[in-house]
């Protein structure tokens, strides 16, 4: 049992090694493994390949990893808090805030461009509160199959939100893809200094969760016999997740399926659904799939860049379909 | 006189401007084995849940070794009581260990790590309840009875001197039955206080030295079987023409006049 946790940390920190590597040293331009270290390490003279390390390769590695673990960090929590092995950043209705708030600076007021992350990230956290007041007031505050139904219902309003402007700016359409389809940018440090105090929140309350979130497992009258109070840990666990999410949306577009996904393959790998494990190693393992997701995005048409969301998901369904087929 | 484990008097609780409880009372003292009775709705499961501090009483005084339940919240509670749900969660993917685990918990401040202590306070509960051919099996390839021990396997590595059970048998077979009857049997002789909930009035004559009988949300009896499941009080909470037969060595049988018209209609 212990080993085989250990030999999957070991994996997982391994790849996320490769893939932070090889998102410093491959695009449109390779940069020698040597020179991507002497790069970092302060040591190489003045040069193309010290000027796209530093300023264009690492902000955008930095960004995938913490976009990656952000959302990997936003699933396991959800699952865990709902016990609902379906709950994504989807169900609290962050995916649909984000990208209506996204649409909506793109289309409807494209000269203020600059407020992208902003405005995803303020839509995003919108959705989730207006989520959380419905599902945590009224008889049965707090109960797990009102909090998805509200978050299916605010998503959708979202997503008709952000579906009529996309009718209403035809022309316009096409500055949106890329956010929809999830990707990621070389804007250098731009956008994580706008998010990253909701990062560090947000990893902050996932780091205080990760055994109270353990004591829900056999359910919400155990727990509150035990001295947990689980609707109060389910709160504060989707407030965790909203943050992550819609940071995460706020830098790279719509990525929830590796918030849904990333967890199931920890858990699978692992074979354990104990959140010490859980939700560190679901960091790890998000990470180094978007890192991975992201070189081969800027690397497979280069010079052109495609939008990650759709080789991540080429990278990740297969991996969770075959933990998925032997899982017990 | 000992302070009692549990002293409630009174107890009153509204659902949503409902009624459940009109006036319950139930106390439980060391070495003995109380058993809550009476018909579906009559307030069984509310009254356990509320003396065990999961729900919210609206009238009434509970007493946890001589202190109100209100200045006991939360994991000084659980060190005092355990408490095992009528359906608690199966979860995927957690082991048997892990779950006993869980229980353990409240003896584990939030930055602290197990100690030798908690390891062999679950070690022992595990062997307690007779799981120990299991502990590394997932919850979600045990049957009903094997789940049910280690539900009581979680409840005792709180090591609380008072264990509270909602209808642990309800689902089970004859065997496992009489295996988690005979568990909590021990576990009383052994020192501790037992609260069983249970709709099979046999069983709760077989083991319960007091048999609590609740009707319309309150308790009408708190007394030995033999007195507290008369014939008349079958008739009267039930509507059942039935007796109760008990024999030595906790042999027990309950006769129904299944076909039987004379039956008085309250």
């Amino acid at each position: 049992m212990l080993v085989r946790r250990s030999l999957v940390v070991a994996v997982a920190a391994a790849a996320t090694v490769a893939a932070a590597a090889a998102s410093l040293a491959l695009g449109a331009v390779d940069v020698p493994l040597a020179d991507v270290i002497d790069a970092l390490t302060g040591s190489a003279g003045e040069g193309p390949f010290k000027q796209i390390v530093l300023e264009l390769r690492l902000p955008r590695m930095v960004e995938a990893a913490a976009v990656g673990a952000a959302l990997g960090i936003a699933g396991a929590l959800l699952q865990g808090a709902l016990a609902n092995p379906l709950a994504s950043p989807d169900v609290i209705g962050v995916t649909g805030g984000a990208g209506f708030g996204a649409v909506l600076i793109l289309l409807v007021f494209p000269g203020s461009i600059a407020l992208l992350p902003a405005g995803a990230l303020a839509f995003g956290l919108l959705a989730a509160a207006f989520v959380f007041a419905i599902a945590w007031t009224g008889p049965n505050a707090g109960g797990v199959g009102r909090l998805i139904l509200a978050g299916i219902a605010v998503g959708a309003l979202f997503g008709a939100g952000t579906t009529a402007i996309l009718t209403a700016y035809p022309d316009r359409v096409q500055s949106a893809l890329f956010f929809i389809a999830g990707g990621l940018s070389s804007d250098g440090w731009r956008e994580l200094e706008v998010v990253w105090p909701y990062f560090a929140g947000g990893f902050l309350v996932a780091a205080c969760l990760m055994r109270p979130l353990d004591r829900l497992a056999l359910g919400d009258d155990v727990a509150a016999s035990l001295g947990a109070r689980p609707r109060l840990i389910r709160l504060v666990a989707g407030i965790g997740a909203a943050l992550l999410a819609a940071a995460a949306a706020a830098i790279a577009g719509l990525l929830g399926f590796l918030g849904l996904v990333v967890p199931h393959v920890v858990r699978l790998a692992g074979g354990t659904s104990s959140h010490t494990f859980v939700i560190p190693v679901s960091a790890l393992v998000g990470s180094a799939l978007l890192m991975a997701g992201d070189t081969l995005a800027r690397t497979v048409k280069a010079p052109i860049e495609l939008p990650v969301g759709p080789f991540m998901v080429a990278l990740g369904v297969p991996l969770f379909l075959l933990l998925l087929r032997r899982a017990v | 006189m000992r302070t009692a484990a549990l002293e409630a008097r009174g107890v009153e609780v509204a659902i949503g401007g409902k009624e459940i409880l009109r006036g319950a009372d139930l106390t439980l003292e060391a070495g003995q084995l109380v058993a809550v009775v009476g018909p579906n709705g009559a307030g069984k499961s509310t009254l356990v849940r509320t003396v065990a501090g999961i729900q919210r009483k609206s009238g009434g005084a509970i007493r946890w070794m001589g202190k109100d339940v209100r200045e006991l919240r939360g994991r000084r509670l659980a060190r005092i009581r355990a408490f095992v749900p009528q359906s608690a969660r199966v979860p995927e993917g957690v082991t048997v260990s892990e779950a006993v685990g869980i229980g353990r918990s409240v003896h584990i401040g939030p930055l602290q790590r197990p100690t030798r202590r908690d390891r062999d306070a679950i070690d022992a509960a595990i062997e307690r309840a007779g799981v120990t051919q299991f502990t590394e099996r997932k919850l979600t390839t045990l049957s009903g009875g094997e789940l049910q021990r280690v539900q009581i396997a979680v409840a005792l590595a709180q090591e609380a001197p008072v264990l509270m059970a909602d209808e642990p048998t309800s689902h089970l077979d004859l065997g496992a039955t009489v295996s988690v009857a005979r568990l909590l049997r021990g576990l009383a002789d052994e020192g501790l206080a037992v609260l069983l909930v249970a709709h099979d009035l046999a069983l709760a004559a077989a083991v319960a030295d007091t048999v609590v009988v609740m009707s319309e949300g309150r308790s009408v009896a708190a007394a030995p079987p033999g007195r507290a499941l008369t014939r008349e009080r079958l008739a009267e909470v039930w509507g059942v023409e039935a007796s109760l037969q008990a024999s030595r060595g906790g042999r027990t049988a309950l006769h129904v006049g299944w076909l039987d018209q004379r039956v008085r209609q309250p």
